[in-house]
């Protein structure tokens, strides 16, 4: 006799309710983060290159750019480049070692190969939204991103003092972590929306490596993008990854202050809802064109 | 073995599945050989309508189990996508539990479970002990029956000691039963099942088949069950629809699909040693029967009749041979399905390989 009675079977009628409906989303959401760390750190190798030295190259390759930039410009000293020293532009790396560390990264998804593989079928037919399992990766992404962040800053503060990137104040920590956050969701979303167009295209990790370049460097991960010209410095600023990456530095380095931050906050918020119509107008067009390949 | 039991819906009762002239054309690009036409392609692409399915109608009651046969590029799947709201159907309409199956809300896709032979539908990377218990919150199942069908499905299907084991590490047939158990861990009321046999052995087929059966029989789930393994069907299916060219070529049960190509039997007939070397006379008495012999070996012979002619073939075999045993069976599935496909026209190639050939598909 199998084990289906008509009051199990009641029981187990997925409920439709807006409350439950939000509170299995939570749960599962939760249990998904769970998994996808249990799927990060099972192989070590994996572990160390993508999770451990995910965005370290560029900033240390930065700061030998900068180093011979200042010395043939003789402001290695007490001297400054557009406004900002070499000392400064030593925390500012320090800042970005933390900092991109803590930005969402395309290598964390793989909706687009799900979806040319057909492997997003199978939840096409559950009662549940796919989305929040995307979420839960981006939750697992942040977290272990913020201890190892954190190791990364007590490590530095170790071994450089105050030369190393110390944040003016325990407030101006958590308005940087704020804008971070916000920029950071701005940017899983983006690459949401780039995973996304693989119902239509084939060239979607190409895509994604253009909107990396363009996020890393509009951002910031370059050179700080104070020191960039003026008139291009005025669009970037409108623009969430400078919110996400080089303004949350210089709020922790005390550059910015909590006007800038508010302010910060507000574009980050703007960017943050487009993005989030975008995706779902994207993600319901695509399922329309979607045509389950490889069942 | 075959479905037994009485059947759990009716014709009165509203349909859990229904199909109103849906049809789904394709849009596709036709590419030119050679550079030429890779550069003619470069500057205009050549758009191309490729018709998957038209003007199907079927309706599928509660407890009805339904094998939906074709050969490939028949429309099989296309028509599995369409019911169960992963595509929309570019014509006609298509209900799932009374609703149109592209708008499924969560309730009714509470009811509904798929199961597809060449995707897993549980997380590779998981044992599949981990991927039930995320299936259990995505269906809020309760716990206590969690644990219950897990324990009773596990065992039904010989599987209890793999539960903890990462799934890409569980054979083939291992992986298919533990996709099957996740398919009805949430009481589905109505089952996809899309090839769950592909690539397994007889065993492991076999018991598959005994829990589809039981679970039909007990729960009246619906099925319908897409599969080129035509032994499936027999076994665990009461109605039959073959679909030809993305048209339905027949639909009903296996006894009308037997009618509907004049109901041919294999008769086998034993002689002693070496009566079977010459057979002309007996080809000779039995073609104006209509009957032809299809296998011969050294002491057997095997002559395809239809069933109407058997009391005039009869006779004509102990006339002609020295018959020390005889045995009828009904024709076999694929033989039936290849008539179908012959009086339209088609050679039904692939279906028919079924169970013939390594080119099985």
């Amino acid at each position: 006799m199998t084990p289906f009675a008509t009051d199990v079977s009641q029981a187990t009628r997925a409920r439709d309710g807006a409350g439950s409906q939000a509170s299995r989303n939570l749960r599962l959401l939760w249990r998904s983060v769970g998994y996808e760390f249990r799927k990060r750190i099972q192989f070590r190798t994996g572990f160390v290159v993508r999770e451990m030295m995910n965005g370290a190259v560029e900033p240390i390759i930065m700061l030998f750019v900068y180093a011979a930039l200042y010395r043939s410009a003789g402001a290695e000293g007490t001297g400054s480049l557009r406004g900002w020293s070499f000392d400064e532009i030593l925390k500012y790396v320090a800042g970005l070692l933390v900092v991109r560390k803590l930005v969402f990264h395309n290598r964390a998804l793989d909706v687009s190969t799900e979806i040319f593989e057909g492997r997003i079928t199978k939840y096409l037919v559950m009662p549940f939204r796919f989305f929040v399992l995307v979420q839960g990766r981006f939750i697992q992404y942040t977290l272990l991103q913020v201890v190892l962040a954190g190791l990364v800053w007590g490590i530095g503060y170790g071994i450089l003092g105050d030369r190393w990137l110390v944040p003016v104040s325990a407030a101006a920590t958590v308005q940087a972590m704020l804008l971070v956050g916000l920029g950071s969701y701005c940017c899983f979303l983006l690459y949401f929306i780039i995973h996304s167009l693989a119902f239509w295209l084939d060239v979607v990790w190409s895509l994604l490596v253009m909107a990396w370049f363009f996020i890393a460097f509009t951002g910031g991960s370059s050179m700080p993008v104070s020191q960039m010209p003026a008139g291009l410095a005025r669009v970037f600023e409108y623009g969430f990854p400078y919110w996400t990456i080089s303004a949350p530095i210089e709020v922790m380095m005390g550059r910015l202050g909590p006007g800038d931050v508010a302010r910060g906050t507000g574009i980050l918020v703007g960017w943050l809802i487009s993005l989030e119509v975008l995706r779902r107008f994207v993600w319901r067009r695509g399922l329309a064109k979607y045509v389950g390949a490889g069942m | 073995m075959s479905v037994q039991g009485p059947p759990a819906g009716s014709a009165t009762e509203a349909p859990v599945l229904e199909a109103r002239a849906v049809g789904k054309v394709f849009e596709t690009f036709e590419r030119a050989p050679g550079m030429l036409g890779v550069l003619k392609n470069f500057v205009a692409r050549k758009k191309v309508d490729v018709t998957a399915l038209a003007d199907i109608d079927l309706s599928i009651h509660r407890g009805e189990t339904v094998g939906l046969i074709g050969a490939n590029g028949a429309g099989k799947t296309t028509l599995v996508k369409i019911l169960t709201g992963i595509v929309p159907a570019s014509s006609g309409e298509a209900r799932l539990l009374g609703r149109d199956s592209f708008n499924l809300t969560n309730a009714e896709k509470s009811r509904l479970a798929l199961v597809m032979g060449q995707k897993s539908q549980l997380w590779w990377d998981l044992p599949p002990i981990d991927s039930f218990h995320l299936l259990r919150e995505i269906y809020s199942i309760d716990s206590g029956v969690f644990e219950s069908r897990v324990q009773a499905f596990t065992r039904m299907l010989d599987v209890e000691d793999r539960l903890k084991i990462q799934l890409r590490q569980l054979s083939l047939g291992q992986r298919m039963k533990m996709e099957i158990i996740g398919a009805f861990l949430h009481d589905p009321d109505v089952v996809f099942l899309d090839e769950p046999t592909i690539g397994l052995d007889l065993v492991s087929r076999e018991t598959i088949r005994q829990f589809l059966v039981k679970l039909a029989e007990e729960r009246g789930v619906t099925y319908v069950l897409t599969s080129h393994d035509l032994e499936d069907i027999e076994e665990t299916c009461r109605r039959i629809i073959v679909l030809d060219e993305g048209r339905i070529a027949f639909d009903g049960d296996l006894a009308g699909l037997t009618n509907q190509v004049a109901g041919k039997r294999a008769v086998e007939v034993h002689v002693e040693p070496g009566g079977t070397k010459n057979l002309g006379p007996l080809e000779a008495a039995l073609a104006p029967l209509g009957a032809e012999i299809t296998a011969r070996a050294a002491d057997s012979v095997t002559i395809l009749v239809d069933a109407v002619r058997m009391r005039d073939v009869v006779p004509v075999l102990f006339e002609n041979l020295a018959v020390r045993d005889l045995s009828i069976e009904r024709q076999p599935l694929e033989h039936l399905v290849r008539e179908i496909y012959s009086q339209s026209g088609r050679a039904g190639a692939s279906l028919a390989r079924g169970r013939e050939g390594p080119g099985a598909t």
